[in-house]
């Protein structure tokens, strides 16, 4: 026979304060594992609205980044003409050439690091849809004019609308704000290709090349076509393997960083849990005694005192998790480890997260409450019914 | 009065153990986060004699050759080296096989860094063999590598493998961080790429610390109106600028911290609570024998800074066993964290953090305990 649930939760909040506290310092465990892994998660779905997987990303071979690749004009013009780059309506084609260069910037809060200062020519627009100017206009080449990710353009004062940074002895000015759907891409600054080259004064042209092609499948044909032309000395891959990769370093770090943490705090909030359970225990043991004699078995006074346990993680883990929403859509901002330049995103509290954080604390009030839900159901009737 | 705090902690010993256990994991991971913070901030084996000199863009914008006379000749600058940092891949692209390689010039390398130990021969030995290298003895050790031996590395920012062999092995036994780098001649690295005079960066070393300001205002005033402008700062400054391109880890860091702490406030206030409850007509019996409210005060304050201070000192314990192993571990895939150590700071935030903890959890159930009215409290005997 079992014990009716209403029972193991009224029980429960018989002793209000005790339990509160229990729950409140699981949720707080709860509060740590979702915010750490919240970054995991705006980190990964700021690099998977980058990737398409009808584009192709072209390297000098031997490069796994932008950062380290460069090659000159004449390989740009190839690869822009190769059969199977897809052509819009004026027959030009889908792609374009960039130059990614790190500036070293300063933050708003203080301190400094490397930004992606992106130089681009305007076919690259019709490539990148997703990129939106929703705050001023697009630059015009020829003029040093720039135009700011939107992440970056709320970090760097340097960078706001209307402001004008120095690259190199050239003076940008800032002449828009772009958005580009939440990506990686929203951490750059975007600028003619020409006009960026000759202020860093760079000697080879382009860092990569974006080819688009009409379907994925297309694209996997471009790659092995590039990668098979021994003449070229390039490298090829899918937009979203490219950025698959860089998703990986960065967030590697905070899911690692998670449980690690999870696992030490969830170890000590367990003896919370057990406590709480023991004192449950220890304070119903004539009432135990007085189910036992009713005829309810050793595992239903078991199971009572788990299913208890398990109501308290359950309980911790939904008010942590509540606790833990407002995170979403924090900003915070990080080193991308394969550029080595700073990353901007938000925070992003996924389901799948919420739902890790639940299940923690769920398993923390289980095992925590276990061992008092043994002891309980091991005690015999007897002595159990002596105690007042 | 001691003799009774002691006995009432032992009274629940399950629940005393419990609490302390609690304590002492949320402890441990307090003291990691702080070591971490710790090791983030250190910049081992800098010298306040040395001075890094950069493109002001970026560390991957390479300065002209023309630049090494010019810093050279500043005044209060002894010597100068240029260093191009190659990174490349030894045999695999695993964490626990990388370490700073770097194009080095065999004649001046050694000037800059003197506190780096090399045989006269050995340098000899690879100033004149072009495809030489030189090793510090710990990286050495942990590959077996002996002189004559040659390695392969991969490049990966610049398009040229690199067969080396080794022609030299220096010493630093005071910092192990620099006995872990390896340096190749820079003309072997420009002959390859088929470029000449590409510097990463130039390493000056002045007279004297006092002198530091005074050189990076000449040196990044002499390149002002060129067309690569140079950032020139300390060693150490040059150092934490990586901590600090992390972002915002110590804010991260210290907000975990924050919420552990909270946690086991929760936890503690709790058992206090729970041990207090249990005592109340205790404290009407002490009380009608003559116990004034201060004693009550101490003494249930007296349990809760035991439980705050055992359950620290025993996860600063734990975590001064743990923290080499841990180090040891992370430190294959992050070689930073090699050297994760517990510090006497960490120590002493650790105990301060669980003496706190103690005494504000006990706060409550004392006051309660030295405000209750005797009758109330005996009524509650029966």
């Amino acid at each position: 026979m079992k014990i009716p649930l209403k029972y193991n939760v009224r029980n429960l909040f018989v002793r209000k304060g005790t339990t509160l506290m229990t729950i409140g310092s699981i949720a707080f465990v709860v509060l740590v594992y979702v915010g750490v892994l919240a970054m995991a998660g705006g980190l990964r779905a700021a690099f998977s609205a980058a990737g398409d997987p009808s584009n192709v990303v072209v390297l000098r071979d031997g490069a796994r980044s932008e950062v380290e690749s460069f090659f000159t004009q004449e390989k740009e013009r190839l690869l822009v003409s190769m059969p199977g780059v897809a052509r819009d309506a004026q027959g030009q084609p889908l792609a374009a050439g960039q130059a990614l260069i790190l500036q070293i910037l300063r933050r708003a809060g203080g301190g400094e690091t490397n930004v992606s200062i992106r130089g681009v020519e305007p076919s690259l627009f019709n490539v990148r849809t997703q990129v939106q100017v929703i705050d001023g206009r697009r630059f015009e080449p020829g003029k040093a004019e720039v135009i700011v990710g939107r992440s970056l353009a709320a970090t760097y004062p340097a960078l706001r609308l209307g402001s004008t940074v120095n690259f190199g002895r050239v003076p940008f000015k800032v002449v828009g704000i772009f958005a580009a759907g939440g990506s990686s891409f929203e951490s750059e600054v975007w600028g003619p290709l020409a006009d960026l080259n000759g202020a860093f004064r760079r000697i080879a042209n382009y860092s990569s090349a974006l080819l688009h092609a009409a379907s994925p499948a297309d694209a996997q044909e471009l790659v092995a076509r590039i990668k098979g032309d021994q003449q070229l000395h390039l490298t090829a891959l899918a937009e979203p393997q490219y950025y698959a990769e860089q998703a990986n370093v960065a967030s590697k770090q905070f899911i690692i960083l998670g449980n690690v943490l999870a696992v030490f705090l969830a170890v000590g909030a367990c003896f919370a849990a057990a406590n709480t359970m023991f004192a449950q225990v220890s304070a119903r043991g004539h009432e135990i005694g007085t189910l036992r004699a009713l005829g309810f078995r050793r595992h239903s006074i078991l199971l009572a005192f788990v299913i208890e346990a398990a109501v308290l993680g359950l309980v911790a883990g939904v008010a942590g998790s509540l606790l833990a929403l407002p995170l979403n859509g924090v900003t915070a901002a990080t080193m991308n480890g394969v550029t080595f330049s700073e990353i901007t995103f938000s925070l992003r509290t996924a389901p799948w997260i919420l739902g890790m954080g639940v299940l923690l604390a769920l398993v923390t009030g289980v095992v925590g409450g276990f061992p008092a839900a043994w002891s309980a159901a091991r005690r015999p009737i007897t002595e159990l019914l002596r105690e007042h | 009065m001691r003799k009774l705090a002691l006995r009432n902690l032992l009274r629940n010993k399950l629940r005393t153990t419990l609490t302390v256990a609690s304590l002492m994991f949320a402890l441990l991971l307090l003291s990691l986060l702080m070591a971490f913070l710790d090791l983030l901030a250190s910049t081992s084996g800098s010298s306040d004699n040395r001075i890094i000199v950069r493109s002001a863009i970026s560390l991957a914008t390479l300065l002209p050759e023309s630049y090494w006379h010019q810093v050279e000749t500043l005044p209060h600058v002894e010597a100068a080296t240029p260093l191009n940092w190659f990174q490349g891949v030894y045999k695999d692209e695993r964490p626990e096989n990388f370490f700073p390689r770097f194009a080095a010039d065999p004649a001046t390398l050694f000037k800059v860094y003197p506190e780096l130990h090399i045989g006269p021969e050995e340098l000899q030995a690879w100033a004149a063999d072009r495809r030489g290298f030189v090793a510090g003895r710990t990286l050495a050790r942990k590959y077996g590598w002996k002189i004559g031996d040659a390695i392969f590395i991969k490049g990966d920012i610049y398009p040229v493998d690199l067969e080396l062999v080794l022609r030299g092995i220096f010493t630093q036994p005071k910092t192990p961080d620099q006995e872990k780098v390896l340096y190749f001649q820079r003309q072997y690295l420009e002959e390859g790429i088929g470029k000449r005079g590409l510097i990463g960066t130039y390493v000056l070393r002045i007279d004297s610390p006092a002198n530091e300001v005074a050189v990076r205002k000449a040196a990044e005033a002499r390149f002002e109106n060129s067309d690569f402008q140079v950032r020139a700062e300390t060693e150490k400054a040059f150092q934490l600028s990586f901590a600090e391109m992390l972002g915002n880890v110590k804010l991260l860091f210290t907000v975990i911290g924050l919420a552990a702490v909270i946690s086991i406030f929760f936890i503690t206030a709790n058992t206090m609570a729970m041990a207090a409850r249990e005592r109340t007509a205790e404290v009407g019996v002490l009380k009608t024998l003559g116990f004034v409210r201060g004693q009550l005060l101490r003494l249930v304050l007296a349990e809760s800074l035991a439980v705050g201070l055992l359950g620290a000192a025993l996860g600063c314990g734990l975590s001064a066993v743990l923290m080499p192993v841990v180090g040891a571990l992370l430190g294959k895939m992050m070689p930073v964290f090699g050297t994760l150590r517990m510090s006497g700071g960490n120590w002493a935030a650790g105990l301060a953090i669980g003496a706190a903890i103690g005494l504000l959890s006990g706060l409550g159930p004392a006051v309660a305990a030295a405000r209750l009215r005797i009758v109330d409290a005996v009524r509650r005997v029966a």
